[in-house]
């Protein structure tokens, strides 16, 4: 099986979107083998937990995925593709 | 044995050596400020570089011919990181161990060190998006914890005594939860987990990169043939896939190369057929961990 590619439109959830991945995580929950990680953005020097803006989504072990697309399916962002 | 009871358990298990709970450890090595640091940044710590490179695709790089050798050998030395100055937003000498219920209840009834916590689980938080009460923590870690309102639980009271937190293993390990010990960061112990597959990022680590980050128990199943009804009962407990249920002799068989150990499975089976032996015991398994 080649490399499964799955990027998340940060323009519509996370740091420049206007879904904050606290409130949604819809894909971690949806996603049998926990493909996703709900995590802080690094690029923030001050942390602050609890802005929004601080908080995005990455698939971070995309080699475990089994491309049911059940992700794409249910983000309500359309935010989620998955390429291979 | 495994080395690192040979190194820190006095002859016997690592986990069961007081010395690794105690308060004065903590101090020694300023672990207060350590793990406030550490658990402010928690969620990150797989986004962060090691040897140049982010955990994001861990599992391509490390089928990557030199990079996955050399990425494999980074990640192992930071886990097993002996460092008198582990980095704090890194896992630096996390390294643990699956441990059976009745260990943890020794461990918690005599060992753990007040107070004791029971807090939301990171992983789960981070890779489930659910907030689930069930990691026990002890010591300096439980001072630190309660500074983190994030980890706190909303539905139950997060400080319990010993006897309840004995009472919560028991009830996680019914579950079909598996107990883990951890060093945080070697040699200080200050936590038992209540783990599962795929959401535990031990588990992961361990089951699908084949990273020593966590290590089995001392203890290996046993199936007692006579005795299984086949009634399937404990296959649906098992977080390693080690149980089949085989139509032909209507019985169960175990991958014994997959049981990390845990007993989990013990709860399920009404038939006593299901018995924990220790690990060195066991023909073909002493010494694999
Ligand atoms: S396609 Fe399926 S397995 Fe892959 S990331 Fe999406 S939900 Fe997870
Ligand atoms: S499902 Fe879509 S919108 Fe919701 S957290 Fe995941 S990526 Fe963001
Ligand atoms: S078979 Fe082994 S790993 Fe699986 S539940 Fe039983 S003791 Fe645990
Ligand atoms: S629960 Fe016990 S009796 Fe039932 S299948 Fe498992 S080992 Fe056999």
């Amino acid at each position: 099986m080649g490399k499964t590619k799955i990027k998340i439109d940060y323009s519509k959830c996370g740091p420049d979107g206007n879904v904050d991945p606290r409130d949604c995580a819809k894909c971690l929950n949806v996603c049998d083998p926990c493909v996703f990680l709900r995590h802080e953005d690094l690029k923030y020097k001050e942390k602050n937990i609890y802005d929004p803006q601080h908080w995005k989504i990455t698939a971070i072990w995309p080699s475990v995925c089994t491309r049911c697309y059940k992700c794409v399916e249910t983000c309500p962002e359309n935010a989620i593709s998955i390429k291979w | 044995m495994c080395k690192w009871c040979m190194k820190h358990g006095i002859g016997q298990k690592w986990y069961m050596n007081a010395k690794n709970y105690s308060n004065q450890l903590a101090d020694e090595h300023n672990l207060q400020e350590y793990l406030t640091e550490q658990w402010m940044n928690f969620e990150a710590v797989y986004i962060r570089k090691i040897a140049g490179l982010s955990s994001k695709g861990l599992g391509y790089k490390l089928q990557m011919p030199v990079i996955g050798k050399v990425l494999r050998w980074a990640v192992e030395r930071m886990i097993h990181g002996t460092i008198r100055h582990p980095n704090p937003i890194r896992a630096d000498g996390h390294i643990g161990q699956v441990i059976p219920m009745e260990d943890a209840q020794i461990i918690l009834s005599e060992l753990a060190a007040e107070p004791i916590v029971e807090t939301y689980c990171m992983c789960r938080k981070m890779q489930r998006g659910v907030n689930y009460q069930c990691c026990i923590n002890f010591g300096v870690l439980s001072e630190v914890l309660e500074k983190l309102p994030r980890f706190i639980p909303k539905e139950r009271a997060h400080r319990i005594s010993r006897e309840e937190a004995m009472e919560r293993i028991e009830q996680h390990n019914k579950n079909g939860l598996v107990s883990t010990v951890w060093y945080q960061p070697y040699p200080y112990i200050n936590a038992i987990c209540n783990c599962e597959s795929p959401e535990c990022g031990a588990l992961r680590l361990r089951n699908d990169f084949d990273l020593m980050i966590m290590s089995k128990a001392e203890y290996i199943i046993d199936l007692d043939q006579d005795k299984c009804q086949g009634c399937k009962e404990c296959v649906a407990m098992c977080q390693w896939n080690a149980i089949r249920y085989i139509p032909s002799i209507k019985r169960v068989i175990i991958d014994y190369n997959k049981c990390f150990g845990c007993g989990v499975c013990r709860h399920a089976c009404k038939h006593d057929a299901l018995k924990l032996i220790p690990r060195k015991e066991f023909h073909g398994f002493n010494g694999h961990f």
